[in-house]
């Protein structure tokens, strides 16, 4: 299959093609570099049909048998994960780049930084379709230092300074990454990833860090290596350097958001049956997941820059990513990050639209116009209360009665169906805002709503699950692995259904402009958890603080040996 | 040529260049072209000499790599009359050098003596009020001198422990580590940028005959005092503003590890040696970029004071953030492929040791990177003239970063040693009688 090599290095063709060359032809080939772009798009498209038809394709540019001989070990294999995410990389960076080209006309580093898009989408293609753990971590660590490169205007101090830090940030994971896998090789004796899963399903192994505690092989392993996603998927607390990188260009961002940052969602997946060997670590996903996607949807709602908030959204985001791992749903996982980064990608490429129409084009009411009449509809609430409360309801008791399906025993399903809901409830909420307006469109917009959701998430669940995992086996031993104590997983269900109600409530009292009376130590914990919030928890300011004092100390400790060295 | 010939070829030929070299003593141009010239035919010998010299246990690698270091020093330097002495003196350390590689028996203690020798009196020649004289580097070699005497007269085990601390002030190892610092900083010209590569490459030859027999409790103190320096080195480059010195500290941190590797495998493998010429190279690379700075604002330049570089400098930025990238231990230079290799085939026993290599890995990527930071990106000075580099300059930082790039992505069994080849092992170095 040459192709298939091919398809990773057309981006690299393409930032070769912009670089080489006068001054004059620049703009020329620029434009023409976007046709290698295109065609890696094209080639993987293709290669997802190989891969989904034949089977996964491996290349090795070495011998799996021969000791660490060669540090990078270069080889491709190319499953249908591999597969579905090299579509998603070269299609983002196709329009990322053709964006880019107008986007940057005339930018005096134009060229370099249209090579470093391709290349940056060269190396996540090769990343995604590496044959070993060793070569997907030699690109991981480029992709930290590509991330500096691509802040692009290094010669303002916020933009150097928020480069530096994501860089700084970024190795810490590489390191536990780093670890991770010298670890799993010292155990399993491999990086290969097939022959890893098997001797490790195969050979289980406790490790005695210390005396009186023990702990497994895989979890060892996987939460090393798990640090390392975290920190590429901008989790809670390693989540500072994503909007510290809001001086990039928008289309970086839209790179970042879309390609880059799914990393750490990827990196599960493709290690998902060493991953489905520990609950431990799923659980740690599971925790560090839901706590950022908790503070990351809190601390979007109340930033007032759009870049901020769109950055923030992402953290929370990639916490549903990861919570959705943590559960052992890898290939709801897999669709939301692709969901997410369609989405993202989207909404980046356009909010410099809407910001530079804002500036130039100041936006007055029309005088014309006439505001649509405000009040309690009965038809808008009753849809809503029927779609987010109701049919679910019925969903779940069909699925346990008609269906058979024994729920409670079957925490993967309820997660499923709990999706649904939130999801559904969310869209709904967001959509239409509930500005009780009483017209048949709003519950129009609320009902397809609700059956688009279920729809999709239908596919996610059969077809799409199907396709990245065919043996259901496996899918059920993620869901065993994953599941948590009964007693705290209904709990979270009951929190979460009733956290969903309490909303529904409030929004209806506020539509009928009731106030709540609440308690006034409440207020006021609203007031100080909005500063938090609005100040990122001041995480930016801890990690400047723990700098300056670990720089102060290692200072004092230089000046006493200074004789030394002098 | 006979195979006892071919060391005395090997190390003679930059010796009788040295010799030659100081005809053209009046003429710094033709004095350092003919230095590089010599430095070129000492390759081109090694390469050809190979067959007939005893394999090191550590591989020959590093007999191909110090003639390029030499080349590569002495190409990065600006025409000087100041410096002559300094190219000189290259030549000469580098015949001696090759003398203690190449030679199995009593010539090459003689030889590393001699070049200790060369050391003290270098350094005790060049200081300066930016640099004063440091007497505890002096007395570091001289000590290791010392140490390389009594390998070759005292008898069993204190001939080994000898060895073992010759070693320790060559290969830089915490407490012995002051002659590393004192001649990065100290000594001028393209001495530096070659010894750096020089004194480990000795080091580890030295090393790997005396550890495969060393016992249990020392091969301990080695671990120990490895993941000290290791842990120091990177805390006190962190702390320097000077680029010298935080070379210095972070090439004492990256061959701090050597000695944690090779004590933890109980030998020096081929892997070893690539990782101190990857090492060795990516600072000396830095050394050399660093003099580039020095020829044009100044000896005593601080780097806070040059900014924009990438804007005014192209070639020397790019140049730059290459060799940041191999001395961060990042892909695909050499520094990254050996510090795997030789953690995936190191056996670890307790975590301990393995957290502090990462650590100390992991806090290269944030001196380095802040000081090739200072340098290239920043707003452009106006005050300031920016010239980018000359030829001989590129030339220079090019070889190296190609040096760095074929031992990333070489594979490492190509440099380990011949499985029938004579061994140049000193058979005197055994711990017990």
């Amino acid at each position: 299959m040459p192709f298939v090599i091919l398809v990773p290095f057309l981006p690299l063709l393409a930032a070769v093609i912009v670089v080489t060359g006068g001054v004059r032809s620049r703009q020329a080939r620029a434009r023409l570099a976007a046709w290698p772009m295109g065609a890696a798009f094209c080639g993987a498209v293709a290669m997802l049909y190989v891969v989904a038809t034949e089977g996964p394709i491996t290349i090795r540019f070495y011998d799996p048998a021969s000791l660490a001989s060669l540090a990078v070990r270069l080889g491709f294999y190319i499953d249908r994960l591999s597969a579905v995410m090299m579509v998603l990389i070269s299609a983002v960076g196709t329009i990322i780049y053709t964006y880019s080209i107008g986007y940057m006309h005339q930018d005096p580093h134009e060229h370099r930084y249209l090579a470093l898009i391709g290349f940056t989408t060269c190396v996540l293609l090769c990343m995604v379709s590496s044959a070993n753990l060793v070569m997907l971590f030699v690109f991981w660590q480029l992709l930290s230092y590509l991330l500096y490169l691509l802040a692009h205007n290094h010669a303002h101090a916020a933009t150097l300074a928020g480069a530096y830090r994501t860089f700084t940030l970024l190795r810490v994971g590489d390191a536990a990454f780093l670890a991770g896998i010298i670890l799993a090789y010292s155990l399993y004796g491999t990086l290969e990833f097939p022959a890893l899963f098997t001797k490790a399903v195969a050979a289980p192994v406790m490790l005695s860090p210390a005396p009186g505690w023990e702990i497994n092989g895989a979890t060892a392993v996987t939460l090393l290596l798990f640090i390392g996603g975290m920190s590429k998927s901008a989790q809670f607390p390693m989540h500072v350097w994503l909007p510290r990188s809001l001086y990039a260009p928008t289309p970086v961002h839209a790179l970042l958001h879309a390609g880059i940052i799914n990393a750490g969602g990827f990196l599960i997946n493709r290690l998902a049956p060493l991953f489905g060997l520990s609950s431990t670590t799923l659980h740690v996903a599971f925790v560090v997941g839901t706590m950022t996607a908790i503070l990351g949807a809190a601390m979007m709602l109340a930033q007032n820059d759009i870049k901020k908030t769109l950055g923030f959204s992402t953290i929370g985001q990639m916490g549903y990513m990861i919570m959705e791992c943590g559960l052992g749903a890898f290939s709801l996982a897999v669709f939301h990050l692709i969901a997410h980064g369609l989405f993202k990608a989207t909404v980046f490429l356009n909010c410099g639209n809407v910001i530079h129409k804002a500036r130039h084009e100041p936006h007055f009411p029309d005088p014309g116009h006439q505001q649509e009449q405000e009040g309690f509809s009965r038809l808008t609430w009753l849809t809503g209360f029927l779609t987010t409360l109701f049919i679910p309801l019925l969903i779940l008791l069909l699925t346990h009665g008609a269906l058979h399906i024994p729920l409670l025993e079957t925490q993967g399903t309820v997660i499923f169906l709990f999706f649904i809901w939130v999801t559904s409830s969310q869209a709904i909420l967001t959509l239409t805002r509930l500005r009780a307006v009483a017209s048949w469109k709003v519950s129009a917009a609320m009902l397809l709503t609700l059956l688009f959701i279920v729809f999709v998430y239908l596919f996610a669940v059969e077809s799409f699950t199907a396709f990245l995992y065919p043996d259901p086996q496996q899918v059920a031993s993620f869901f065993q692995t994953a599941a948590l104590p009964s007693g705290l997983f209904d709990a979270m269900i009951v929190i979460s259904t009733l956290m969903t109600i309490a909303g529904w409530t409030y929004l209806y009292m506020t539509a009928h402009g009731r106030t709540m009376r609440t308690p006034r130590w409440l207020d006021g914990l609203k007031i100080r958890l909005y500063v938090l919030f609005m100040n990122r928890l001041y995480a930016d300011e801890l990690y400047e603080l723990l700098g300056d004092v670990a720089m102060r100390l290692i200072h004092r400790f230089d000046k006493r040996k200074q004789g030394w060295s002098q | 040529m006979t195979a006892a010939a071919a060391p005395w070829l090997l190390a003679g030929i930059p010796l009788a260049g040295a010799l030659l070299s100081l005809f053209a003593w009046a003429n710094a141009a033709r004095l350092r072209t003919s230095a590089v010239l010599v430095s070129a035919i000492t390759f081109g010998a090694a390469i050809g000499l190979t067959g007939r010299l005893a394999s090191p246990p550590e591989g020959a690698l590093l007999l191909y790599l110090l003639p390029v270091a030499a080349c590569v020093s002495l190409l990065g330097q600006p025409l000087h009359h100041d410096h002559r002495l300094s190219w000189v003196a290259t030549l000469l350390l580098l015949g001696l050098g090759l003398g203690v590689l190449a030679l199995p028996t009593i010539g090459g203690p003689l030889f590393l003596m001699l070049l200790l020798g060369c050391l003290i009196a270098l350094l005790y020649r060049y200081h300066t009020p930016l640099w004063p004289i440091s007497w505890l580097g002096i007395g570091t070699y001289g000590f290791g001198a010392m140490c390389a005497a009594v390998s070759m007269i005292a008898a069993r085990p204190f001939s080994a422990a000898a060895s073992l601390l010759a070693c320790a002030t060559l290969l830089p190892l915490v407490p012995f580590h002051e002659g590393h610092v004192t001649s990065i900083t100290r000594l001028p010209g393209s001495l530096p940028s070659f010894i750096v590569l020089l004194l480990p490459a000795l080091g580890l030859h030295g090393l790997a005959a005396v550890l495969p027999a060393a016992p249990g409790p020392i091969a301990w103190i080695v671990t120990l005092l490895a993941m000290a320096g290791s842990l120091y080195g990177a805390v006190k480059a962190l702390a320097q503003s000077r680029v010298r010195l935080l070379l210095a500290y972070g090439s004492l941190s990256f061959f701090s590890m050597v000695w944690w590797f090779a004590a933890s495998a109980g030998h020096a493998t081929s892997q070893a040696s690539v990782f101190i010429g990857a090492a060795g190279f990516a600072t000396s690379g830095l050394l050399l970029a660093w003099q580039v700075i020095r020829t044009r604002y100044g000896d005593d330049v601080d780097p806070q004071a040059i900014s924009g570089l990438a804007f005014t400098m192209p070639r020397y930025a790019v140049l730059l953030s290459l060799l940041a990238l191999a001395a961060m231990g990042l892909p695909p230079f050499g520094v990254f492929a050996a510090f795997m290799g030789l953690f995936l085939n190191t056996p670890i026993s307790s975590a301990l040791g393995p957290f502090i290599m990462l650590l100390a890995w992991l806090t290269a990527s944030w001196y380095v990177m802040r000081m090739a930071q200072q340098l290239l990106f920043g707003t452009r000075r106006s005050d300031l003239r920016y010239a980018d580099l000359i030829h001989t300059e590129f030339a220079s930082l090019f070889i190296v970063v190609l040096v760095l790039l074929a031992l990333g992505v070489t594979p490492s069994n190509l440099f380990a040693p011949a499985r029938n080849a004579p061994s140049a092992t000193m058979d005197s170095i055994a711990w017990q009688k």
